[in-house]
C-alpha cells in the first residue's frame, strides 16, 4: 500500500513538474537587493529621481529622470566606470525603451569614461507594452561590475497588449508597421523551406531498415547495399539544390536590399555636469551598524565653508533616503511621487538641531534607524570583502538651496552602542 | 520495401519476424537518438555561441559569421561520424542542425517570448542547415571523411552567411533614431530592453578587419570556412571515439562483440 502511495505521489509530482515547466512563467524579481552592500553604498548614488506617472496605457510613455553621483570611494573590487550603459530594470520587455540620455547625449549605445566624484543627468522614456504592474528602475550597467540599480517605482500599464505597435520608417522611406513582428514571417518561411528539404533528406534514409540490419550488413562488408548509386544521384541532386537555393536567394536579396548598414557598435562620451560648490567638508570619524538595533550611526567632523548657515537635511545611500524631519526644507525636497518604501519612517536623527554656522567645524552624530537596512539586505557588513560604507549628505541653507557632500569610510558592526 | 531493403535484410540474415522487431527497435532508437542529438547540439551551441544566435543585434559581419558555423560544425561532424561509421547513414550533420533548429524555435516561443516577453523579431535565429545538407551530400559522394572535411567544411563555412542573409538582410536597413544612424536590428535591440544584457557586452564589429572596404562579412566567411575544415576533422574523430565502448560500463562480452568490430573497422576513408 505504501509502495503504491509512493508511486502515485511521485507520479503526481513528476506530472506537476512537467506541467509547470511547460507553462511560461514571468520573472518578477530583478535583483535590486542582490548586489553586495559595499557596491550599492559606494559606487552610484541616484538622487532626484522622478517618474512622470505611475499609471499609463499601452502605447503611452513614462519618463524616468534624475541624477546620479559616482562616489570618490569607489571600491577597488569593482571595475571603474570606463564603459557604462544606461538601461532599466523591469521583468522582461514589458515596457519598451523609446529614448535614453545621459546629460542630454543619446545613450542608445554605451557611454565611456564616466568620471568618479562627478554627477550626471539621466533620462529614460519608456512605453507601455504589456499590461500589468511592473517595478521600474533606472540601471547603470558598469562594464566588469554589472548592473547598479537605482530606486524602483511600481508602474501600472492598462489596456490590451494587442494594441501595442512600434512603427518606424527607414531612411529609404519604407514604413514598418511594427518592430515586434518585422521580418519574422520571412525568416520563418525560408527556414521552413530549409527544414522541408532537410526533412526530405532524413526521410530518404530513415525510411529503410536502419540500426541492426545496416550494422550487420556493414560488418559483412556490404557497403554497396547501404549506399547505392541511386543514393549518389540523390546526394548530387541535393548538393545542386542547396547551392542553387543559396545562390539564387542571396543574389535576389542583395538586389532587393542594395543599401544596408552594419550594426552600430561605437561608444559615446559626455562630460559630467559642472562641479557644484563643496559647501561642507565632511570627515568620517567613525561609522557603526548596530546589528540588534538596525541602526547606522555616523560620527563626522563637518566644516561649513559657505557663507550661509546650513542644516543637515538628508543622508542617502543605496537608494534609501533618511530625511531629517526637523528641517522643513528637507521635507519639502521630497517629491510626493517618490516610492515611500525607500524613505524610512524613522528618518534621520541629528544630535543637534542647530545649523552649521558659516566657517564652523563641529563633530556631528547622525543616526539612521530602520528595518529597511534588513529589508534592503544592506547589513552583511560582517561578510563584506571591503567593509566600508558611503553615501551623500544633503545640506540646506535658509533659502532652501541644496548642497551635497560625500561621506565614506570604514564601518564596524556592533552589538551595543559605542558612539 | 524495396529490393535493396530486402537485400540488406537478407545479408543481415533476418527473418520477416525478426525484421519486424528490428523495425520497431529502429523507431524507438530514432526517437531516443533524436532527443540525444537535439540536446547535445543545443547545449554545445548555447555554451559556445549563445548570444550571437539569440539576438538580432548580435548578428554582425565578423564574429557571427565566423563563430556560428565553426561551433555548429563540431557536433555536425561528430554525429556524422557516429551515424556513418556504425550504420553508413549520411544524416548526422542534417539531423544535428535540423533538430537544433526545431529546438531553437520552441525555446524562442516558449521562453524568450513567453517568459521574457521578447518579440520574435529580437530573437530570430540563424541556421546552418543548408551547410549541413551539403556536408552530408558530400560524404555520400566522396565516401571519405577527409574529402568531406576539406570540401564540405569549406562549403559549410562559406554558405552560412549567404543562406542566412536571404532573410536577415531586411534587419540591416538604415533608420535614424535620436539623431543617430542605426540599423533596424540595433533599434530592435534597443527598443526591447534586456536588463541583464547591456549594450557594451555585444562582441560585434571589433578588431582590425578593415582592409576590404565594407566586405568584412565575406572575409569572415572565408576564414570560417578555413577553420571549419580543421574542426570538422577533429570532431569527426571525437565521433569515432564515441562509437567505441571503451568508456561504457557494460559487460566484457558486449564490448568484445561491439567494440572489436566497430572500432577496428575504423572509418570509411
Amino acid at each position: 500500500m505504501s509502495s503504491l502511495f509512493r508511486k502515485l505521489t511521485l507520479t503526481a509530482l513528476a506530472g506537476m513538474a512537467g506541467f509547470l515547466s511547460v507553462l511560461p512563467q514571468p520573472a518578477i524579481a530583478h535583483g535590486e537587493r542582490a548586489t553586495e552592500p559595499y557596491i550599492r553604498t559606494r559606487t552610484i548614488h541616484w538622487y532626484d529621481v522622478t517618474w512622470s506617472t505611475d499609471k499609463l496605457k499601452v502605447n503611452d510613455t513614462v519618463t524616468v529622470q534624475g541624477k546620479f553621483h559616482l562616489l570618490n570611494d569607489w571600491p577597488d573590487a569593482v571595475s571603474k566606470p570606463h564603459l557604462v550603459f544606461l538601461s532599466n530594470a523591469s521583468p522582461g520587455a514589458v515596457l519598451t525603451r523609446v529614448e535614453s540620455y545621459i546629460n542630454d547625449v543619446p545613450a542608445q549605445q554605451s557611454t565611456r569614461n564616466l568620471e568618479i566624484g562627478r554627477d550626471y543627468d539621466f533620462k529614460l522614456v519608456m512605453k507601455g507594452r504589456k499590461p500589468g504592474r511592473w517595478h521600474l528602475h533606472p540601471v547603470l550597467s558598469v562594464h566588469g561590475a554589472g548592473p547598479i540599480v537605482g530606486p524602483g517605482e511600481w508602474v501600472t500599464v492598462d489596456g490590451s497588449e494587442a494594441d501595442f505597435k512600434q512603427p518606424v520608417t527607414t531612411l529609404h522611406g519604407i514604413k514598418i508597421d511594427d518592430l515586434q513582428t518585422f521580418g519574422v514571417a520571412r525568416v520563418q518561411m525560408w527556414q521552413l523551406g530549409f527544414g522541408l528539404i532537410a526533412a526530405a533528406w532524413l526521410l530518404w534514409w530513415l525510411r529503410r531498415p536502419l540500426i541492426i540490419s545496416r550494422w550487420l550488413a556493414l560488418q559483412k562488408g556490404r557497403e554497396d547495399l547501404l549506399v547505392t548509386r541511386t543514393d549518389d544521384k540523390v546526394a548530387a541532386g541535393m548538393l545542386v539544390l542547396v547551392l542553387l537555393v543559396v545562390i539564387v536567394g542571396y543574389t535576389g536579396t542583395i538586389a532587393e536590399f542594395p543599401q544596408l548598414v552594419p550594426l552600430q557598435g561605437g561608444s559615446l562620451y559626455t562630460p559630467p555636469l559642472p562641479e557644484p560648490r563643496k559647501a561642507v567638508a565632511v570627515k568620517l570619524k567613525r561609522a557603526e551598524y548596530d546589528v540588534p538595533g538596525r541602526s547606522m550611526r555616523l560620527s563626522m567632523e563637518m566644516t561649513n565653508n559657505s557663507d550661509q548657515p546650513l542644516g543637515i537635511g538628508e543622508f542617502t545611500t543605496a537608494n534609501l533616503r533618511f530625511v531629517n524631519k526637523n528641517l522643513p526644507a528637507a521635507l519639502a525636497a521630497i517629491n510626493p511621487t517618490f516610492p515611500r518604501e525607500l524613505i524610512p519612517g524613522n528618518g534621520l536623527l541629528v544630535d543637534s538641531r542647530a545649523p552649521l554656522a558659516p566657517g564652523e567645524t563641529r563633530l556631528v552624530k547622525l543616526e539612521a534607524t530602520d528595518a529597511a537596512w534588513e529589508l534592503e539586505r544592506l547589513v552583511s557588513f560582517l561578510t563584506n570583502v571591503d567593509s566600508r560604507t558611503g553615501g551623500l549628505i544633503f545640506f540646506y541653507d535658509p533659502k532652501g538651496r541644496r548642497y551635497i557632500s560625500e561621506v565614506y569610510g570604514p564601518i564596524i558592526p556592533v552589538f551595543k552602542k559605542t558612539i | 520495401m524495396t529490393a535493396n531493403d530486402r537485400a540488406v535484410l537478407d545479408v543481415a540474415e533476418m527473418s520477416p519476424k525478426i525484421a519486424g522487431w528490428s523495425r520497431t527497435f529502429d523507431f524507438l532508437i530514432v526517437v531516443v537518438a533524436a532527443f540525444l542529438v537535439w540536446s547535445v547540439t543545443y547545449i554545445h551551441f548555447l555554451l559556445l555561441a549563445g548570444d550571437w544566435d539569440f539576438f538580432i543585434d548580435w548578428k554582425d559581419r565578423q564574429y557571427w559569421v565566423l563563430i556560428t558555423p565553426v561551433v555548429t560544425i563540431m557536433m555536425a561532424a561528430a554525429f556524422q561520424a557516429i551515424f556513418w561509421n556504425l550504420f553508413r547513414l549520411p544524416i548526422g550533420a542534417t539531423a544535428s542542425l535540423f533538430l537544433f533548429l526545431i529546438g531553437v524555435w520552441i525555446v524562442r516561443y516558449h521562453s524568450w517570448q513567453g517568459m521574457a516577453y521578447f518579440p520574435l523579431s529580437l530573437v530570430v535565429p540563424a541556421t546552418c542547415l543548408m551547410g549541413a545538407l551539403a556536408l552530408d551530400a558530400i560524404l555520400v559522394l566522396t565516401r571519405s571523411w577527409l574529402l568531406t572535411g576539406v570540401f564540405g567544411g569549406v562549403l559549410y563555412g562559406l554558405i552560412f552567411f549567404p543562406s542566412n542573409w536571404i532573410y536577415l538582410a531586411p534587419y540591416f536597413q538604415p533608420v535614424e533614431h535620436m539623431g543617430q544612424l542605426s540599423s533596424i536590428a540595433d533599434l530592435i535591440g534597443y527598443t526591447f530592453p534586456r536588463s541583464g544584457t547591456p549594450e557594451y557586452i555585444r562582441i560585434i564589429e571589433r578588431g582590425t578587419l578593415r582592409t576590404f572596404e565594407d566586405n568584412a562579412n565575406w572575409v569572415s566567411a572565408f576564414f570560417s570556412a578555413f577553420v571549419c575544415i580543421f574542426l570538422y576533422i577533429i570532431f569527426w574523430w571525437v565521433g569515432i571515439a564515441a562509437c567505441g565502448t571503451k568508456y561504457i560500463p557494460v559487460g566484457s562480452r558486449f564490448k568484445a562483440m561491439f567494440a572489436a568490430t566497430a572500432t577496428a573497422k575504423g572509418t570509411a576513408a
